[in-house]
């Protein structure tokens, strides 16, 4: 049996009721339809296509691993949620089903002072987990731009990437261990060796990464076990400018390079995001037109040696053509970053109006010298769009340091999207230009994604390319633990594996 | 007490203009030119100290980001000055 058509069987519903109790099962449509969709640009005039039969909403590992089992005797797709967050529709139905949200699972359930660990559950925030560490000195610093809104779950599911992950490490680095409902509804846990706690571990597989990043198509996590850092003593955050892209690509390198300990992170602006940012961004509309180009940094850490730190990264950009913009932006700008999802979404027509549009933001992995070329590339992709259409706009790139090295960046390319105005044929030509954009990535030694994921319209089309043989693991693994496909059927592209059974 | 005055709350001070596409009515508080907001954007009548307390509630959210994160910010500045 393949869970792969719409509906569900009374007989299911009421089974859940027995496992949830049903106040915790909901069936009514504002709450199905909610839970169709992502912040990221949508199809909306195909929004019944992606809403849920049911939602479910656990209380507890064993309850998730019930639902799950449930899905499996009536074949029914089950979809996990967490904070709805993601930018690449991991958590968005396309077999409708099950959508398990896991946001009743946020307790603290256990502060290892001295170990420095935490055990929380999957519908945890890491803002309102920060603020119950910060009176203990201590802080979890898996920093997203969702950060206020994201949890610790979908943080799993996707394999996320920090915003200060070049100083304390990515999600998978910050996750020791958690607790896993495998598709079968087996409870398993995951992390390095058996104890829960370790860093570091060499004891049969390494599998805690393979259950990280799979957007819910090999299960679901339920708890986990966090790495903790004391909460710095000290930010820097300065903000640069430059005559042009050319000039901040260089000196990114330089700053990049001075290798201080407390670096935890720098982003490239490219001239048309500064341009975007001109348009409605207090800090840069009166900015001189020689500001064309940016450079930020960020050092997090003891005072002493932020202070020292900072003198060396001032002094190589400096020597790097940068001027420094001044303490109002580089503190202001810097919090925002925190928090990008409350940023309001204004987008142009080619005529100069203002309209609201959704976020689409890119997010391949690229190497340093390929930056300049797959800028180049993927701005005459949207170009061409836009020459086509006001539905879409083009807000410009950035690019963050994925490492202390400097070897790769999350580049991203932000495009606007008018959403009321999408049809089938607006949408094609966005899903043309993802697999476009994605195969950019690809042929400079990318990866289409550093920490949305890639099972997206148009780009999950050239996941293969990009993964090669790897692909074909995948879809051995996921016939190998899911064999009646219950989740999140149809990403990935993984439904293939399916129809060659039925074949 | 001066009697409430509604036109007083709504009517808001004469623009500057900041850029080809950006006002601005108080100070550090920059707007989108209204012409650009004509064709799709509904427009409504906004109290002034809503303005002013919406400005001021990005400003206390950014200061407990940055209280959030770390105990001290090191100025820039003071660093260049150094």
């Amino acid at each position: 049996m393949s869970a792969v058509a719409g509906g569900i069987d009374d007989r299911a519903l009421e089974e859940l009721a027995q496992v949830l109790g049903s106040e915790h099962l909901i069936t009514s449509k504002p709450a199905r339809m909610h839970r169709a969709r992502v912040p990221a640009p949508f199809p909306v005039h195909r929004w019944a296509d992606h809403t849920p039969d049911a939602v479910v909403l656990p209380g507890s590992t064993e309850e998730v691993a019930e639902i799950v089992k449930i899905a499996n005797r009536f074949g029914v797709p089950v979809v996990p949620r967490s904070g709805g967050t993601g930018l690449t529709d991991g958590a968005v139905p396309l077999r409708h089903g099950i959508l398990l949200d896991l946001k009743r699972l946020d307790r603290l359930i256990e502060l290892d002072l001295e170990n420095r660990t935490c055990t929380v559950g999957a519908g945890m925030n890491m803002l309102k987990l920060n603020e119950r560490l910060g009176p203990h000195g201590l802080i979890y610093p898996d920093d997203p731009a969702s950060y206020p809104c994201s949890l610790v779950g979908g943080r799993i599911g996707t394999s996320g990437w920090s915003l200060i992950g070049s100083r304390y490490g990515h999600t998978r680095d910050l996750v020791l261990s958690f607790l896993h409902v495998l598709p079968s509804g087996e409870v398993v846990r995951f992390g390095d060796g058996g104890g829960g706690k370790l860093a570091k571990s060499s004891t049969g597989y390494t599998l805690k990464p393979l259950f990280m990043g799979h957007q819910g198509t090999l299960g679901v996590a339920t708890e986990a076990t966090l790495k903790l850092y004391p909460k710095p003593e000290a930010e820097l955050s300065p903000f640069w400018a430059f005559d042009d892209y050319e000039t901040a690509w260089q000196a990114l390198r330089a700053i990049v390079r001075t290798d201080c300990a407390t670096f935890a992170g720098a982003v490239i602006f490219d001239e048309q995001k500064v341009r975007y940012l001109r348009r409605d961004d207090e800090a840069y509309i009166p900015q001189p037109e020689s500001v064309r180009a940016l450079v930020c940094a960020v050092l997090y850490g003891n005072e002493d040696e932020v202070r020292v730190g900072g003198k060396r990264l001032m002094r190589a950009a400096r020597e790097n053509g940068a001027r420094y913009l001044g303490d109002e932006i580089s503190q202001g700008d810097w919090a925002a970053r925190h928090d990008r999802y409350a940023t309001p979404l204004h987008g142009r027509t080619k005529a100069g109006q203002v309209i609201a549009m959704s976020w689409h933001c890119e997010d391949a992995e690229i190497n340093w010298t390929e930056l300049p070329a797959v800028r180049r590339e993927w701005h005459e992709i949207v170009a061409r769009l836009r020459a086509q259409t006001d539905v879409f706009d083009d807000w410009g790139m950035f690019a963050y340091t994925s490492a202390r090295t400097g070897v790769s960046y999350l580049t991203e390319i932000d495009v606007g999207i008018w959403e009321q105005e999408l049809d089938d044929e607006t949408w094609a030509l966005w899903v043309d230009a993802k697999r476009d954009i994605a195969r950019v990535a690809v042929a400079h030694g990318g990866s289409i994604s550093s920490c949305h994921g890639a099972c997206r319209e148009g780009e999950v089309d050239v996941v293969p390319e990009e993964l090669g043989g790897g692909y074909e693991v995948m879809r051995t693994l996921k016939r190998a633990l899911d064999p009646n496909n219950v989740m999140n059927p149809g990403k990935y592209g993984l439904d293939g594996v399916f129809e060659e059974d039925l074949k | 007490m001066s009697p409430y005055r509604r036109e007083e709350d709504v009517v808001p001070p004469e623009p500057q203009r900041m850029s080809d596409v950006a006002i601005m009515r108080f100070e550090h508080i920059f707007e989108v030119d209204p012409a650009l907001m004509r064709e799709h954007v509904r427009q409504q009548d906004f109290p002034n100290w809503d303005t002013q307390r919406i400005a001021a509630s990005r400003t206390d959210h950014l200061d407990w980001m940055h209280r959030h994160w770390a105990t001290v910010v090191v100025s820039g500045e003071e660093l260049l000055d150094e």
